[in-house]
């Protein structure tokens, strides 16, 4: 398993809803894209996602490809969550739990035996029970939180206006204009790098995973 | 509803993978969890060859979860799915394609056990499978950038290459200083997405200074 990517999580919740709920669910999610961005500003605060999503399920949609693949029947309907994001576990739901409580119940409160984001005990273990630990996970850049993509643009951008705009000026014109333009992209600017190990348990992942790649390349190919 | 947001795409995809037993002695759910297990991770990844990926995941759903309790029903799927997630830029048919023409072999390994998946021998052909297998996206969110890779690689690039100058270069007269940028902004070349840059899946810096 391998829910950490560099600075990134990678989270996946299953959860279970009545098949009738599910479609009010998704009149729900609709009416939040429609109305966007007044209730998805809780998330927007939430800065360390780089991208979340909400997929509903229905019982009669799992997909069914051949005729020799067993129908599903299914009582409930599922809604699948996945979320990227910086940080360890209990960072994320605390972050969750604290600022967009609301949100979170709006989103979750026709799943079965959901218990509401506050206490922050009871949505823990809710959350946890229904996590799926992902096989393979990866990030793009590793090295990078949400916000270090985010102002790395900025500063692209700006620096790119800052050469052009600075060709005219004597050195003394110069110096003035960078320590402005430092001042200006003080927020985007910052070294990056590895993050600290987020757990013990994480540590131990990358041992079994270390261990799982130099048996494949032993096999020398991904044969089982 | 929302499978995009902007220039960025969520791709959500449930391939059911075929019940039963190879060989007498592992069951194919098994055999492709640890094929997904056995990849290499970051720049090591076969989505690290897959133009454009931001994040990607595979995992398997074994089934799903019951909740506890009398007054809940109890579900059992009856097929194992091997769910594949992505969220990339850009347009889901070309996206599909470079992930053919780029991990091939990959796809083939890890798909190999999915049902149907045995009609598929080109590009064109898994575009079309992993489309029977997509489910819409509900809610859709980006809390981060939409831009192509390259794009955020060398912004990413840029950011940590400025910020190490403007560290070292602190307290310099006014004529070595632009001197020194004019120098700076020579090496990193703006203009040029493909280098000096970040590689996707990148782990390690070289600083500059």
């Amino acid at each position: 398993m391998s829910n950490v990517a560099g600075k990134a999580y990678g989270m996946n919740v299953l959860t279970p809803l009545r098949w009738w709920t599910a479609l009010w669910q998704k009149l729900i999610f609709w009416v939040v894209v429609k109305t966007f961005p007044y209730f998805l500003k809780g998330l927007l605060t939430l800065s360390l996602i780089h991208y979340a999503r909400w997929t509903i399920i229905n019982r009669w949609s799992f997909p069914r490809l051949d005729k020799s693949q067993p129908k599903e029947k299914l009582s409930y309907s599922y809604m699948l969550f996945e979320s990227n994001f910086n940080g360890s576990w209990d960072q994320y739901i605390d972050s969750f739990s604290f600022a967009i409580p609301s949100g979170l119940d709006m989103f979750w409160r026709w799943n079965i035996k959901y218990p509401k984001s506050i206490p922050l005990h009871d949505f823990y273990n809710y959350i946890r029970f229904n996590q799926i630990e992902s096989g393979h996970y990866y990030n793009a850049y590793p090295l990078a939180a949400a916000n270090d993509v985010k102002t790395a643009q900025k500063l692209f951008t700006n620096l790119g206006t800052f050469q052009q705009n600075i060709a005219n000026l004597n050195d003394e014109e110069f110096l003035q204009a960078y320590q402005q333009f430092l001042a200006d992209n003080q927020h985007s600017l910052g070294s990056m790098g590895e993050s600290p190990l987020m757990s013990a348990s994480h540590e131990l992942v990358q041992e079994h995973q270390h261990a799982n790649i130099m048996m494949a390349r032993a096999a020398g190919k991904q044969e089982a | 509803m929302a499978n995009t947001f902007g220039n960025s795409y969520g791709l959500t995809t449930l391939c059911p993978l075929i019940n039963g037993v190879h060989d007498e002695q592992s069951s194919y759910d098994k055999i492709t969890r640890r094929r997904i297990q056995r990849l290499e991770e970051d720049a090591g990844s076969p989505f690290a060859r897959i133009p454009n990926t931001y994040f990607a995941r595979l995992f398997i759903l074994n089934d799903v979860f019951f909740q506890q309790g009398n007054d809940v029903a109890r579900d059992h799927l009856k097929s194992k799915y091997l769910v594949f997630t992505s969220n990339f830029h850009g347009e889901l048919e070309p996206y599909l394609t470079g992930m053919w023409n780029n991990a091939e072999a990959d796809i083939r390994s890890l798909w190999q056990y999915a049902v149907a998946f045995d009609k598929v021998q080109n590009a064109d052909d898994f575009v079309a499978y992993i489309k029977k297998c997509q489910l819409t996206t509900t809610l859709f969110f980006n809390g981060s950038n939409d831009v192509a890779l390259k794009e955020q690689l060398k912004a990413l690039y840029v950011k940590q290459a400025f910020s190490e100058f403007a560290l070292a270069h602190q307290g310099q007269d006014a004529t070595a200083l632009r001197t020194a940028f004019n120098n700076f902004m020579a090496e990193i070349k703006l203009d040029d997405l493909n280098q000096p840059s970040w590689t996707p899946g990148q782990t390690r810096l070289q600083n500059m200074y």
